[in-house]
């Protein structure tokens, strides 16, 4: 007897939260083109030929799609999408870790952008069965930044808007990295580069490592990164390393608690010669359109006062 | 063997030192960040295997450590409450540390104590339900918070000791000593209760009062060390388990060698979490349950 109204227990919680999980998905979509595509794993993808609703699941990927263009092709964002403005309007998925996926699913995307690998198979296979498709970028430097804005020209059928935006991005970055050439040549000194530590959080110490993109731009803006041969992305950092960096100049991601460089850089060439610098932390951590905004403010910072 | 781990803790880190022929980096090293950390690991090591060895004594259980009685995770809670609400005034982190590791141990009591005395499943099972309601609750916080506060956060929960700072060192080695000394006094009643608690009264304990003493001291040392370092788990665990195969159990010196073999615990935990993957670093709590958890499975099936 016990048993069985243990049995019943469960079958009557499993309708329930069948009921309340999910809407009617039995309908089968109506028939649309679809293409073959790559994405940034190597995945083949079939993705409609006409992209109208997308979601995008990371705000660098929501400010590269309005950057070629097709902004109102999203129906759905993350919480932590803010730019362009328009994105406010914009209903919310939930985080880029925990989005919600019933509600990935009752907006009825074509398309889901993701930026991360992580979580993904579980979550492809179900929006996969949905007849959902997840397209995955995974850049790493200003370049791929590039190639997937054109990759979202393609996909998104706005090639030639796509290609322009690139074009003039790429042009800004080249006028950077070319003006550091030539400020290099001219001191005749390959030493002369300034020696550069981005603080990305105050407490605990954590900075950029050997995987970030940051690296390569504060490389491109004509600096030293101390901590570039660190393995991982965003290292926490020995305090009794950071202090024998003696860091030249100092970036600081800019947020609430990260306003000060640490104490152990007191003493350091950046906090004596008021070489500290804050930086918007949304075009720092993004890799997206912004980049480039990011690439221009560290190279201004790196030629003031030399 | 302290004064070794100590040595060891301070002749190695990420950066090599030539001892004998500092620079001006590497004194500051030295001074500013090396001994800062190692000392502030001592007193947290201390203060939390002597609290660990008394509140085994006092409930008569083995297991009854701060951090599967809740007593950590209370302290947790209160050090992030002062965190998000009080964050300028330094000495509101250890106050609510020491609040909610007050309120934690006074709430397991209440709710392990029947009409038939002090029952031991029921202590660790209170201890086991108000820990997970802690913890429930530190992670909504946490999600709460914004992500570059969060990073912090869930290092400083795994228990993390490179925020150490002088005035924070001062504050938890006077708690770790004054407490220690405290709880050594109460060494004798504690042997005796340790036999029962009704025989412990027939000797004219007062067991009521040993016991007030007792938690206090407890939520004193537990809570100065999570605010200064977050919860180090398994230290108040398996030191004083240690040190009672080695010594027996009187408390007279079960309690102060707990105190002793904590620190070194602590320290050279610390010592492998900074160099193990340096220039990076691990948070030491990772190393002291990496290291508790396994030898702790050993002692049990060993007796």
């Amino acid at each position: 007897m016990k048993k069985s109204s243990y049995k019943l227990g469960i079958l009557i919680s499993l309708a329930v939260s069948a009921a309340i999980g999910c809407g009617r998905v039995d309908v089968p979509p109506p028939h649309v083109d679809t293409r073959q595509v790559l994405d940034d794993l190597g995945r083949n993808v079939e993705v409609p030929v006409k992209i109208e609703r997308a979601i995008s699941l990371a705000p660098s990927l929501t400010e590269m799609i309005f950057a070629v263009g097709a902004g109102d092709r999203l129906v759905g964002v993350t919480t932590y999408c803010d730019y362009p403005a328009e994105t406010v309007a914009i209903e919310k998925v939930g985080d880029t870790q925990t989005p919600n996926i019933e509600k990935i699913i009752a907006l009825k995307p074509q398309i889901v952008f993701v930026s991360t690998a992580s979580q993904l198979e579980a979550f492809t296979k179900t929006l996969g069965e949905q007849g959902i498709a997840v397209y995955v970028t995974n850049p790493k430097t200003l370049d791929d930044v590039f190639r997937n804005l054109n990759q979202f020209g393609e996909l998104f059928g706005q090639r030639e808007s796509a290609q322009n935006f690139v074009f003039s991005l790429s042009a800004r970055a080249s006028f950077v990295r070319h003006q550091t050439n030539h400020d290099r040549s001219r001191l005749n000194d390959p030493i002369a580069k300034p020696r550069v530590f981005v603080q990305i959080s105050r407490e605990p110490l954590f900075t950029i490592g050997r995987e970030s993109f940051l690296t390569e731009i504060v490389e491109s803006a004509g600096g030293f990164s101390t901590t570039k041969n660190i393995a991982t992305a965003y290292p926490k950092i020995s305090k009794e390393t950071a202090l024998a960096l003696a860091p030249d100049v100092i970036f600081l991601s800019d947020s609430e608690d990260n306003r000060e460089p640490s104490e152990v850089f007191k003493n350091s060439p950046a906090v004596k010669n008021g070489r500290v610098y804050r930086i918007n932390a949304d075009i720092i951590s993004r890799p997206g359109p912004r980049l480039v905004d990011a690439l221009e403010e560290i190279a201004k910072d790196l030629r003031s006062t030399n | 063997m302290l004064i070794a781990a100590l040595l060891i803790a301070v002749s190695v880190g990420s950066e090599r030192l030539a001892f004998f022929d500092l620079s001006d980096t590497q004194r500051s090293i030295l001074f500013d960040i090396r001994l800062p950390r190692v000392l502030l690991g001592a007193c947290v090591g201390a203060s939390l295997a002597a609290a660990g060895a008394s509140l085994q004594a006092l409930l008569r259980n083995p297991l009854a450590e701060p951090y599967l009685l809740g007593v950590s995770n209370g302290a947790a809670l209160g050090t992030m409450l002062a965190f998000v609400f009080f964050e300028q005034f330094f000495f509101a982190r250890p106050l609510f540390a020491l609040a909610g590791a007050g309120l934690a141990t006074f709430t397991v009591y209440q709710m392990a104590r029947s009409r038939a005395g002090m029952n031991v499943e029921r202590l660790v099972l209170s201890g086991v339900i108000v820990t997970t309601f802690l913890s429930s609750i530190i992670v909504l916080f946490t999600s709460l918070l914004d992500a570059a506060r969060l990073r912090g956060f869930t290092f400083w929960l795994l228990g993390d000791l490179s925020q150490a700072t002088m005035s924070g060192f001062y504050l938890t080695l006077a708690a770790s000593v004054l407490g220690t000394i405290v709880l050594r006094s109460q060494a004798r009643p504690l042997n005796l209760m340790m036999i029962g608690e009704r025989d412990a009264m027939d000797f004219g304990v007062e067991v009521g009062r040993v016991r007030l003493i007792v938690f206090g001291i407890a939520s004193l040392l537990v809570g100065t060390s999570v605010a200064a370092s977050g919860s180090v788990g398994y230290v108040g665990l398996i030191v004083p388990h240690l040190v009672r195969l080695s010594v027996g159990s009187d408390n007279r010196l079960v309690v102060p060698l707990s105190a002793i073999a904590g620190a070194i615990f602590v320290v050279l935990a610390d010592t492998v979490a900074r160099t193990v993957i340096a220039p990076r670093e691990l948070p030491v709590g990772a190393i002291t349950a990496l290291i508790g958890a396994p030898l702790f499975i050993y002692l049990l099936r060993r007796n």
